[in-house]
C-alpha cells in the first residue's frame, strides 16, 4: 500500500517550513505519494486581501513559478526517495462564517484556478484540467482558533457530484458524517508544521503512478486511513 | 567568609573545567586532520556486520541509513532489526533496500522479549544472524561520511584493541529541543568524553557506534550479557577491558543528526542519561556539577538576591560559556548562526535541573514502560501498581493524623 499525503503547506502560503525542506521530510519518512496544497485564497474578502497581502497565498502571477518549483521537487524526490510529488492548491473561501466558508483541495493542477471564482466554475474548470477534487475538513474540527468550513458539506447535494473525495480525517480530527453518508473519503494532515507529520494519511493500494492515484480514489477502491504515529526512537 | 566568593570561586573552577574541555577538543580534532600515512600503505579492511537497530522514525533516517550504504569499504553487511512490522522505520528501510540492491543487507522483524533492555532485545535476533568476523553497533540517528568504515577499522589491526568507540556531534537543528540537543552534545558530552580521555585516560563508550571483534563480545557473553541492563554499551566497555583489551576513542566524528525536537523529548534523554550515570559513577555524577558553571553563578542570585556583582557573575559566565561552545561548534564544523549560541546558558541551566532530578527518581520510562534502574543500571520492571500503593499509604497516614 501507498503511504499518502494529499494536504500539505509550505512557506508559499502559511505553512512553516520551505518546499525543499518539506520534501525531504516526507521523503525520509517513507512516503509513497504526497500533494503539495498551498492555499489560493479568495482576494475579495478582507482575510483574502490580508494573505495576499502578506504572501500567504498563491496567487496567479506567482503560480507558474510555483509549479515549476514543486516541478523541479518532484523529480529530486522521485530520484532520492521514489516518492511522488503532486502539485495542488487549495481554494481557500474563508468568511467568518463557518456556513459560508469552504476549502477545496485540487490536485495535479496545469493552470491557476481562482479563489474568487463561483463553485461551480472551480470545479468545472478543475475537471477540464482532470485534477482531483477533494473537499477538506468539511465539518465541525477540533481546532479552537480555527473557522470551521461548513459550506460544502450544508450544500453537499448540490456540490457531491463534483467532489471526487471528502476529507474523512484531518490531521487529529475524524468526520464521521463522511461514512454516514458513505462519500468516497481520503486523510490527510493539513500539514503546516514539522509536528504535523504525526497524524491521519491515506493509504492506496495501487500503483505509484498519478493516473492509478487518481482512479484509486475517485472510485474509492483499495482505500484506507491510518494515524500515522512514530514509535520511540533512541 | 562570603558565600558570594565561594559560589564565584565554584563558577572559575567550572570555567576552568570548560577550559580544559575545549583544549582536549582542539587536541582531538587536530589529531583528526592529521594524514594516516599507515592507512594508505597497509590497508586492513576484514569484512564488517553493521548491526542496525531501528525504532520509530530518527530525523533523517533515510539519509543516515543511505550513508551507511554509501561506505567505500570492500565488504560489509547491513543487518537492520525491528521488533514490529508495522514501525514506521520499516517503510524507509524497505525503500533502501530498492535504492541500493546491490548492498548485502537483511531486515529482520522478530519480536524478542529476552531482557528488560529493548535496544538489545530489538538487536538479539539480527546479532544472530552475523556473519563476518567484526560487528559494528550503529545507531539509526547517526550520519556518517563514505570513508567512516575504513577509518574506524584500523585501531583493530593492533590485537589489544577491544572496541572502538566514535566522537559524536549534534547537527541539524530547527527546533529549541533540538538546538538545546545539539548544544549539549557539541559542548558537554563532546567535551566530557575528550577531557576524560585525554587528561584521564578513561574511554567513555558511546553507544552511537561500537566496532568490536565478534568473538571478544562473545567471549564476555554476547549480547545476551547485556539485555537487563540500561547501560549496556558502557558494560560492554567495562567487559571488554576487564579481559585487557583497549578502549579506542576513534577521532572520527559522526553527526548525529536532531532536526524536530521538541523540549519535552530533550529533557527526557537527559533525564534517562543522567540517572543511568548516577547509578555508574555514584559520588563522582556529583563532580558533573562543576562543569556547569552558569548554574553556579546562577547560585549567587540564591545567596544575596540581584546586585550588579551577580549579575556581573552570571552575564560574564554566560558570555564566556556562550564563547566556547561558539568555538566548540566551528572547531567540529557544526553550520549553526553565531546567535543560538545565546541559547547555550539556557540549556546550561535547564540540564542543571535536570542533574537534580536524576538524583531523585530511579525509576526511567522506556518504549511506554516503566523499569526500576539497580546497581549497575540493571533494569527491573516496575509495578504501576507501586504507585498507586504508596498513594494509598500516604492518603492513609493522611486520614489517620486527621483523626
Amino acid at each position: 500500500m501507498l503511504l499518502c499525503d494529499f494536504h500539505i503547506h509550505t512557506r508559499y502560503s502559511d505553512g512553516s517550513i520551505e518546499l525543499r525542506r518539506t520534501i525531504d521530510l516526507f521523503g525520509q519518512a517513507g512516503f509513497d505519494v504526497i500533494a503539495i496544497t498551498d492555499h489560493v485564497v479568495n482576494g475579495k474578502t478582507t482575510y483574502g486581501k490580508m494573505a495576499n497581502r502578506f504572501r500567504f497565498s498563491v496567487q496567479e502571477s506567482h503560480f507558474p513559478d510555483y509549479l515549476l518549483h514543486i516541478q523541479e521537487e518532484a523529480k529530486r524526490a522521485w530520484d532520492r526517495y521514489g516518492m511522488l510529488v503532486l502539485p495542488g492548491v487549495e481554494i481557500t473561501k474563508s468568511s467568518l462564517s463557518s456556513r459560508q466558508s469552504a476549502h477545496v483541495l485540487l490536485i495535479d493542477l496545469k493552470t491557476f484556478i481562482s479563489a474568487e471564482w463561483e463553485f461551480e466554475k472551480i470545479f468545472l474548470e478543475a475537471k477540464k484540467q482532470d485534477a482531483l477534487i477533494i473537499a477538506c475538513h468539511p465539518h465541525h474540527s477540533s481546532e479552537l482558533m480555527a473557522i470551521d468550513t461548513l459550506y460544502l458539506w450544508t450544500h453537499r447535494e448540490k456540490y457531491a457530484p463534483f467532489i471526487d473525495a471528502w476529507e474523512i480525517a484531518n490531521r487529529d480530527d475524524v468526520f464521521n458524517v463522511i461514512s454516514l453518508k458513505k462519500y468516497p473519503y481520503i486523510a490527510g494532515s493539513d500539514f503546516h508544521r514539522a509536528r504535523h507529520l504525526y497524524s491521519w494519511k491515506t493509504m492506496l493500494n495501487c500503483e505509484k503512478e498519478i493516473k492509478a492515484i487518481k482512479k484509486c480514489i475517485r472510485y474509492n477502491r483499495g482505500v484506507a486511513i491510518t494515524l500515522f504515529r512514530n514509535g520511540t526512537p533512541w | 567568609m562570603d558565600f558570594f566568593w565561594i559560589i564565584s570561586a565554584f563558577t572559575f573552577l567550572g570555567l576552568i573545567g570548560f577550559g580544559l574541555q575545549i583544549l582536549a577538543v582542539r587536541s582531538y580534532i587536530k589529531s583528526q586532520h592529521r594524514e594516516d600515512p599507515e592507512l594508505d600503505s597497509t590497508p586492513f579492511c576484514p569484512p564488517i556486520s553493521i548491526l542496525k537497530p531501528l525504532n520509530g522514525l530518527d530525523d533523517h533516517l533515510f539519509d543516515n541509513l543511505a550513508s551507511f550504504c554509501n561506505q567505500d569499504y570492500s565488504r560489509f553487511e547491513i543487518l537492520f532489526s525491528l521488533q514490529d512490522p508495522n514501525d514506521p522505520a520499516y517503510r524507509v528501510v524497505q525503500k533502501i533496500k530498492e535504492k541500493f540492491p546491490e548492498k548485502e543487507m537483511s531486515i529482520t522483524i522478530e519480536e524478542c522479549e529476552e531482557g528488560w533492555n529493548p535496544k538489545v532485545n530489538n538487536m538479539l535476533p539480527a546479532y544472530r544472524k552475523a556473519r563476518y568476523p567484526y560487528l559494528l553497533i550503529s545507531d539509526s540517528n547517526v550520519m556518517v561520511e563514505q570513508d567512516y568504515l575504513k577509518k574506524i577499522i584500523q585501531p583493530m589491526k593492533d590485537p589489544q584493541t577491544g572496541l572502538v568507540t566514535n566522537l559524536i556531534r549534534g547537527v541539524g537543528a530547527k527546533t529549541l529541543g533540538s538546538l538545546f540537543e545539539n548544544l549539549h552534545l557539541n559542548s558537554f558530552v563532546l567535551g566530557n568524553v575528550c577531557l576524560l580521555q585525554k587528561f584521564l585516560k578513561i574511554p567513555c563508550v558511546i553507544g552511537k557506534s561500537m566496532l568490536m571483534r565478534k568473538k571478544d563480545l562473545e567471549a564476555i557473553g554476547g549480547l545476551r550479557a547485556v539485555k537487563d541492563i540500561l547501560a549496556e554499551d558502557h558494560f560492554i566497555g567495562e567487559k571488554i577491558k576487564e579481559r585487557g583489551q583497549k578502549v579506542v576513542l576513534s577521532n572520527y566524528l559522526i553527526s548525529n543528526v536532531n532536526e524536530y525536537w521538541g523540549l519535552k523529548r530533550f529533557l527526557n534523554r537527559h533525564l534517562r542519561w543522567g540517572k543511568m550515570r548516577w547509578k555508574i559513577l555514584r559520588v563522582k555524577y556529583l563532580l558533573e556539577l562543576l562543569g556547569n558553571p552558569v548554574l553556579f553563578s546562577l547560585a549567587s542570585l540564591l545567596v544575596e538576591g540581584i546586585s550588579q556583582r551577580s549579575i556581573i557573575l552570571i552575564v560574564s559566565t554566560s558570555l564566556i560559556k556562550g564563547a566556547g561552545d561558539y568555538y566548540l561548534g566551528e572547531k567540529i564544523q557544526v553550520p549553526l548562526h553565531p546567535l543560538a549560541y545565546f541559547f547555550s546558558p539556557v540549556k546550561d541551566i535547564l540540564i542543571g535541573l535536570v542533574w537534580f532530578l536524576s538524583v531523585l527518581n530511579h525509576t526511567v520510562v522506556w518504549r511506554g514502560k516503566r523499569f526500576v534502574i539497580g546497581e549497575n543500571t540493571i533494569l527491573s520492571p516496575y509495578s504501576e501498581a507501586r504507585i498507586w500503593t504508596w498513594r494509598y499509604r500516604l492518603r492513609n497516614r493522611v486520614a489517620l493524623k486527621g483523626t
